[in-house]
């Protein structure tokens, strides 16, 4: 059995170490592992992708159309570009968060309305709670402790520092369905 | 130990378990990690090199003096480096040279997809292909080890889906850097002609020889009726098509695919399913034994972009009559608007063409672009060609003269200057081809990640003084003199002068690591909406991308992504931009300049 991940955003907001954070996770938890990132073009704005799976053995580093168990978008305008990774059973979890595009400007309100047309959707506060602890790049943190909970492999990551820890934790807590952020981990 | 590293650092740690002394490289996606993991390891000479000739060069040299040695760089790298590498087979080496290339099918940062394996076939030199990390890992150390038993130079070739796969990998500690002696052996490394028609005949004899070495890296798993030959990152795919589809089938693993070993002559009494990324190089020389091959060449695969488990279900689907096709993906409730990559929120560049931008207003302007960060002025229209490292100059020379009537303005990278307008520097000094040429330097080779140029060693306009051409140096964060001075340089050039114009500031990125080690966090700039009369220059003409426009035009910047360089505040006619602390702007813009 092999799980395949989609993690998308836009670039400079930590997409790619999120992933290798994920992989990290996995291999810990026993797994085999392979990311495939594509890196280059977009160091800030551009659309970024990478792909995680994770199984017993690992083929493919790429997952296909149509195929992936769980598609990670940062930001809310790339969960709709993502959605041709999206099978019968795919679980969407989306940073509730819209970075806009220069020269366009999209209602948020309106891009949450349509992904929430999606009947697996999990819209994450990740970068709110982020702001809380004291910087946004601490929502990949969040989205990672939300996605290693899902996933079963959250229990070892004793790479994260302080406030990526406390970011993780979040994560972790929404996950398991408790969703209201804690009240002492937010006093920063 | 297993670690969790990219192909590109296994492709590292395989040279260093093979005790490569010598390593240089030219940076380029997918390619830099490869030296930028061995730059670690001080007991060996290892460099940046100002391009992929030197580079190759440098190894070329070292493994002639018997050390073991690698160049690294990307496919299109290659072909700067086409000349000394056809040669090296000549002459062939004493020490170990291995020269690993990544391709990048699908261009996801590069302008062609050429297929390194080619070139194997050119310059007769074998190409070895992993899958997957691991095998980069294996492959490297063996081909180093390979390449010095065969006093021949040996291609690793990578591609995305191994250079930029991170994975688990059980690696070995480093060995001992091999340097080495040169011994003058003039009849060998002289390729005079004479000398060089012996040559010939004796590379044509290895090359025989190498057809059999390479059943070496040959494997076969599983049976069935079903032969497929699969190849580097290929045989990933295929072996999880082919789970999908339950198709039992035995699959010939090709681990050297330049040159196939003969025996391969024999496989599979019908058609073989050939799987490769890239060009169809294996199923070619298949089809050249007499191998009836179903693969690219009649389209059962694409041949472009990369390979997806999806295209080979669906190839090997149709190769054996299968008629399974999959369901078309889902379209989003939604259509997200195209999100293309800007340059960075505060990038120096931006002022640049800006600047330039303003100067050359009214005009009829040729934007002569090059391969870099900067190839994203095309979103502000001043890219009108970039085509290859040094298009920007050599190009824009041959416009100038060819179309008299327009201005050419030449952008090319401090990095991009080093590795190709050197030389045509000095063409246009000594053709007196009257341009203006805009070196945009933030002294890091940025678009591969930052790494170090020659910059500062090798300032451009001292080799402008000394080639004797007119130049002028700008700070583009400082917008007001920069357009003054892009004024002057386009005047200059309108009077048949040829003029170049260093546009310096470090890249933003790098300053902003370094202000976040350093402990100091730089200002941001907001806008006051009362003051804001949606004019639309912050956010449509210095193109930032930190700055939306609201529905109402105007503009707003998200605190997230600005960088607090100070542009839009200059830009802005009704002095409606404003920084948060102001007390703070003029000691960033100072730290930048020195990151």
């Amino acid at each position: 059995m092999v799980t395949s991940v989609v993690i998308v955003g836009v670039g400079g907001q930590g997409v790619m170490t999120l992933a290798r954070w994920l992989g990290r996770a996995a291999m810990a938890a026993g797994y085999d592992v392979k990311i495939a990132e594509v890196h280059g073009l977009s160091q800030r704005g551009g659309s970024v992708e990478v792909h995680v799976r994770l199984g017993d053995r690992v083929y493919g580093p790429v997952v296909s159309e149509g195929d992936a168990d769980y598609v990670v978008a940062m930001e809310a305008l790339e969960a709709l570009r993502a959605f041709r990774y999206i099978g019968g059973n795919t679980v969407l979890v989306v940073n509730k968060r819209v970075i806009q595009i220069p020269g366009r400007y999209l209602d948020p309100e309106q891009v949450y309305k349509a992904l929430q047309t999606y009947k697996n959707l999990r819209l994450v506060p990740a970068f709110d709670i982020a702001m809380k602890i004291g910087d946004p790049i601490y929502e990949n943190s969040v989205l990672l402790g939300y996605l290693a909970k899902l996933l079963g492999v959250d229990e070892r990551v004793d790479w994260l520092d302080e406030r990526n820890r406390r970011a993780f934790d979040e994560g972790r807590r929404l996950a398991s369905g408790d969703l209201q952020p804690s009240a002492s981990s937010m006093a920063s | 130990m297993r670690h969790l590293l990219l192909g590109n650092e296994a492709i590292a740690y395989g040279a260093l378990s093979a005790g490569v002394a010598v390593a240089a490289g030219y940076p380029g996606t997918p390619s830099s990690e490869i030296i930028e993991t061995l730059l670690e390891y001080r007991d060996r000479f290892v460099q940046w090199a100002s391009n992929e000739k030197t580079a190759v060069e440098i190894a070329y040299g070292a493994a002639l003096a018997g050390a073991r040695a690698l160049a690294a760089m990307k496919h299109v790298g290659l072909n700067v480096a086409a000349d000394p590498l056809h040669s090296a087979a000549y002459t062939g080496v004493v020490g170990g040279f291995l020269i690993v290339t990544a391709d990048d099918p699908n261009m996801w940062s590069s302008q062609n997809e050429q297929d390194t394996r080619w070139y194997g076939l050119q310059s007769y030199i074998p190409v070895l292909e992993p899958s997957d990390p691991q095998e980069a890992f294996k492959m490297a150390k063996e081909g180093l080890m390979l390449s010095e038993a065969l006093e021949h130079p040996v291609i690793l070739r990578s591609v995305t889906r191994v250079s930029h796969v991170r994975a688990p990998v059980v690696v070995e500690p480093p060995a001992p850097p091999k340097f080495g002696k040169f011994a003058r052996n003039v009849e060998r490394y002289v390729l005079v002609p004479q000398n060089a028609r012996r040559r010939k005949a004796e590379v044509l004899r290895r090359w025989d020889s190498f057809a059999d070495l390479s059943s070496r890296f040959l494997s076969i798993e599983g049976d069935g009726e079903v032969v497929v030959v699969a190849s580097g990152v290929g045989y990933l795919y295929a072996v999880e098509a082919l789970e999908r589809l339950r198709v039992k089938a035995a699959v010939v693993k090709v681990g050297m695919p330049v040159p196939l070993p003969k025996k391969l002559a024999d496989v599979g009494a019908g058609e073989v399913v050939v799987v490769e990324e890239g060009d169809p190089v294996v199923e070619m020389q298949l089809r050249a034994m007499g191998v009836k091959t179903r693969g690219k060449i009649d389209g059962f695969f694409p041949k472009i972009g990369e390979l997806t488990l999806r295209s080979v279900v669906e190839g090997i689907s149709k190769a054996l009559g299968l008629g399974v096709r999959l369901p078309d993906p889902p379209t989003p409730p939604l259509q997200p608007p195209p999100r293309p990559p800007y340059l960075c929120p505060g990038c120096p560049h931006m002022g640049t063409f800006y600047a330039f931008k303003i100067a050359s207003a009214g005009q009829k302007v040729i934007w002569s672009g090059d391969i870099g960060c900067y190839t994203l002025g095309i979103n502000t229209g001043q890219q009108d060609l970039a085509t290859h490292m040094g298009s920007s100059l050599g190009l824009g020379m041959g416009i100038a003269v060819a179309d008299r009537e327009k201005l050419v303005v030449a952008t090319v990278g401090d990095s991009t200057f080093y590795h190709a307008a050197l030389p045509q520097l000095i063409d246009l000094k000594t053709k007196k081809v009257p341009l203006v040429l805009v070196v945009m330097d933030n002294e890091y080779t940025a678009m591969t990640g930052g790494q170090p140029s020659p910059s500062r060693s090798v300032p451009a306009e001292r080799l402008a003084e000394a080639v004797g051409v007119k130049h002028y140096v700008i700070d583009p964060a400082d917008l007001k003199r920069s357009v003054e001075i892009a004024k002057a340089a386009v005047a200059d050039a309108k009077s048949g002068e040829p003029v170049v114009v260093v546009s310096r500031r470090p890249c933003t990125l790098e300053a902003l690591r370094h202000a976040r080690r350093s402990g100091f966090k730089p200002p941001k700039f907001y806008v006051v909406a009362d003051k804001c009369r949606s004019c639309g220059i912050c956010y449509n003409v210095l193109k930032c991308y930190a700055i939306a426009k609201l529905p109402d035009g105007k503009a707003w910047i998200d605190p997230s992504l600005c960088s607090g360089c100070s542009m839009c505040a200059q830009v802005c006619p009704y002095d409606a931009i404003k920084p948060t602390e102001p007390e703070k702007v003029g000691k960033w813009l100072e730290l930048w300049s020195q990151a």
